[in-house]
């Protein structure tokens, strides 16, 4: 990581790290201004975020060159770019409360991580490689969105069917605005893995010509993407929604999450680089 | 002096009110009519359905406070013990203060209420356009809708509903986001589920159905918002089309079971789906709230919001009033500065004219100078006059703020003989 580098990571961590401060804030306070200037602030640091990728694709000549830190950073910013479009059509800004933070364990976990360069393979570096890298990361991108909008709907629907209708209620989205986000996401989420594992598979197969299949990750996205599958296959034929929805969707979720760690650091994978 | 003289919802009953309310309605010039009473130089009348107000700018010991109550006993033909129990009177800071409280809503029915806000602006509008009102009225008007806004942005007073009907529409709102192309479905043809009805078609709501017993009660209400009406036999089938299902019937057992309610759960693929009910005994078997993405509110649970916030809105009525208390000060302020301003401005005219006078006399060697130096000239005469008028001027303004201008006003007039 270059000086200048540097420079523009430092602050995005702080307006990350600020903005998730004023997320929790609003959700005290329930004053939807707060939330509105964490929105800002959040914009602010997505700039300074996306200078920094596109500084680094430079010195690193694409985005094959990338180390470990950078390729965190890239799930943040592609995390914090869909929230803050998502702004765009919604007045979901409280949905932040949830986003913001998951972008600041990103960031915190890629400053820890090394800045050195060239971790994918110089070998297996190529377009079809950044296709399939660019598109599994935006997939799971949208699931965190997703994943964030159920448990903003659990909490809205639990606090509805309670009766509890005090300022939180009133603070938090509707319902129906946070089923929609969390089936946007479900759909653009798996959309994009598709598209994002069958760019690794034609790579694995017809470049690279290695014994993917059996690698861990493989087997486990696999799996996962299959769930999400069903999960709205589920939604579209019969009518899952809601509750249901928001709770599965989010379990499935957690699972990836964990067992990607898992499989990261416990069990050998070609997927290492990540 | 700023006289209030009226009666409100809190002082006369109805009866009083209607009567004075009719015979202020009557008369087309009213404000001119106000300005014919003795000593009255401003005034402005305010009639809503719950307040007849007078609100006035009189010369002091003029007894125009007497003849604006004897005004008011007039039109309303109030009897001597009517007036006298119904009338009150508000001079100076109390009238202003009453003033601000009824502009923000504190003194109203529902507290809080947005509606008084734009009957007081087209009271003084009326006023204004019959040129009733100076520069007292003018000022004092402008700080209550100054007050009004304060008190609207900077508290909680008019945040939540205090309505069963309008409870119901903001809950939809959390429940669907926007109404707009919502389906609303009315079983029974009661006035609260027209009501509620009515607020909901008001913020977006589309497709009324209305299922009832009696078909000529459930057409006649469909009618009125453009929607069909249905048989209570034909109620399963419009059940599955509903986003928002209100219930009023005189039903003695459940109209919606939890079956029924299932049943409709699949035909629409789980959408989301809000039911009112405010029938007593309830339409609507509470198991139903217990289905996944189906939401039951029943009058209790409507009526639970209504008082908690009313509750919320006493709270905020308390920081209202501190914001009505600063702002009423500022007022008064205003007007005590008002004492010393003749005087100031006395001072400054009889001053500027010894100056031009004597500049005038000196002009035969000042003409002599070159215009650089005749100008610096004139500009330190100016100078010193100002220095030495400055400190009377200011001792003044500051006294008038503390209620003591009187004496020192008086002073001044004497020693600068600005009555000669």
């Amino acid at each position: 990581m270059t000086d200048l580098e540097f420079l523009l990571f430092v602050p995005a961590c702080v307006c990350v790290g600020a903005a998730t401060g004023g997320y929790l804030l609003s959700l005290i306070v329930k004053k939807v201004q707060v939330a509105r200037v964490s929105t800002w602030i959040l914009t602010a640091g997505f700039v300074f975020l996306t200078l920094g990728l596109i500084l680094a694709a430079f010195s690193a000549q694409g985005w094959g060159g990338f180390g470990s830190r950078h390729l965190l950073s890239v799930y943040a910013w592609a995390v914090s770019g869909l929230y803050l479009a998502l702004q765009f059509k919604t007045r979901t800004r409280v949905l932040g409360a949830f986003i913001a933070p998951v972008i600041l364990v990103f960031l915190i976990v890629a400053a820890g991580q090394g800045s050195e360069k060239n971790l994918i393979p110089p070998a297996w570096q190529g377009w079809l490689t950044v296709a399939h890298l660019v598109l599994a990361i935006a997939g799971e991108a949208l699931f965190v969105l997703a994943s964030a909008a159920g448990a903003m709907f659990i909490l809205q629907n639990r606090l509805i069917k309670h009766k509890k209708t005090g300022s939180m209620i009133r603070f938090l989205p509707s319902l129906s605005d946070l089923d929609r986000i969390n089936h946007i996401g479900l759909l653009g989420g798996f959309v994009l893995l598709t598209l994002g594992m069958v760019g690794g598979s034609v790579y694995a197969a017809f470049v690279w010509e290695g014994t993917w299949a059996s690698d861990p990750k493989v087997i486990w996205t696999f799996s996962v993407w299959a769930v999400y599958g069903i999960l709205l296959h589920q939604r579209l034929a019969i009518g899952w929604r809601g509750v249901r929805m928001a709770i599965l969707s989010g379990t499935v979720f957690l699972l990836f999450a964990v067992s990607a760690l898992v499989i990261r650091f416990c069990l050998p994978t070609i997927h290492s680089f990540i | 002096m700023i006289v209030l003289v009226g009666l409100n919802h809190k002082t006369a009953p109805l009866a009083v009110r209607e009567r004075l309310f009719a015979g202020c309605q009557d008369l087309a010039d009213l404000p001119a009519d106000l300005l014919s009473q003795g000593g009255v130089r401003e005034a402005m009348y305010l009639s809503t359905c719950n307040r007849v107000e007078l609100l006035a700018s009189v010369e002091e010991d003029s007894g125009a406070e007497t003849a604006l109550t004897d005004y008011l006993a007039r039109r309303g033909a109030l009897r001597r013990e009517e007036a006298e129990s119904c009338l009150f009177l508000y001079r100076d800071e109390e009238a202003i203060r009453h003033l601000f409280r009824v502009t923000s809503s504190l003194d109203s029915l529902v507290m809080g209420e947005a509606q008084i806000l734009g009957q007081v602006k087209d009271a003084y509008r009326q006023a204004l356009a019959k040129n009733a009102t100076g520069v007292a009225l003018n000022r004092l008007l402008h700080r209550a809708f100054r007050t009004a806004k304060r008190v609207r942005t900077e508290t909680g007073i008019a945040a939540n509903p205090v309505s069963v009907s309008f409870a119901a529409v903001e809950l939809a709102k959390k429940i669907f986001g926007t109404l707009a192309g919502k389906k609303l479905l009315v079983i029974g043809a009661g006035e609260m589920a027209e009501l509620t009805c009515t607020h909901l078609v008001g913020n977006g709501a589309e497709e009324i159905t209305v299922a009832n017993r009696s078909a000529a009660q459930g057409t006649a209400l469909a009618e009125k918002f453009h929607g069909r009406a249905v048989s209570l036999a034909a109620l399963d089938e419009a059940l599955g089309d509903a986003d928002i299902v209100i219930s009023s019937t005189g039903a003695p057992s459940y109209i919606v079971t939890e079956a029924m309610a299932s049943r409709c759960l699949r035909k629409r693929k789980n959408r989301l789906l809000f039911f009112i009910d405010i029938a007593v005994p309830r339409d609507i078997d509470p198991a139903v709230d217990a289905l996944e993405n189906v939401f039951l509110y029943n009058i209790d649970d409507l009526q639970g919001i209504v008082d908690e916030n009313i509750k919320n809105r006493r709270r905020e009525a308390l920081r209202a009033e501190a914001i009505v208390t600063e702002e009423v000060a500022n007022y008064l302020n205003w007007l005590r500065e008002l004492e010393a301003v003749p005087t100031i401005v006395s001072l400054r005219s009889k001053a500027d004219g010894i100056v031009r006078r004597e500049l005038e006399k000196a002009g035969y060697w000042l003409t002599g100078l070159p215009e650089d130096d005749r100008e610096k000239v004139e500009a330190l005469v100016h100078g010193i006059v100002n220095k030495i008028l400055h400190a009377p001027m200011a001792v003044m303004k500051e006294e008038s703020a503390e209620f003591a201008s009187q004496d020192i006003v008086a002073a001044v007039r004497q020693l600068f003989r600005l009555d000669d």
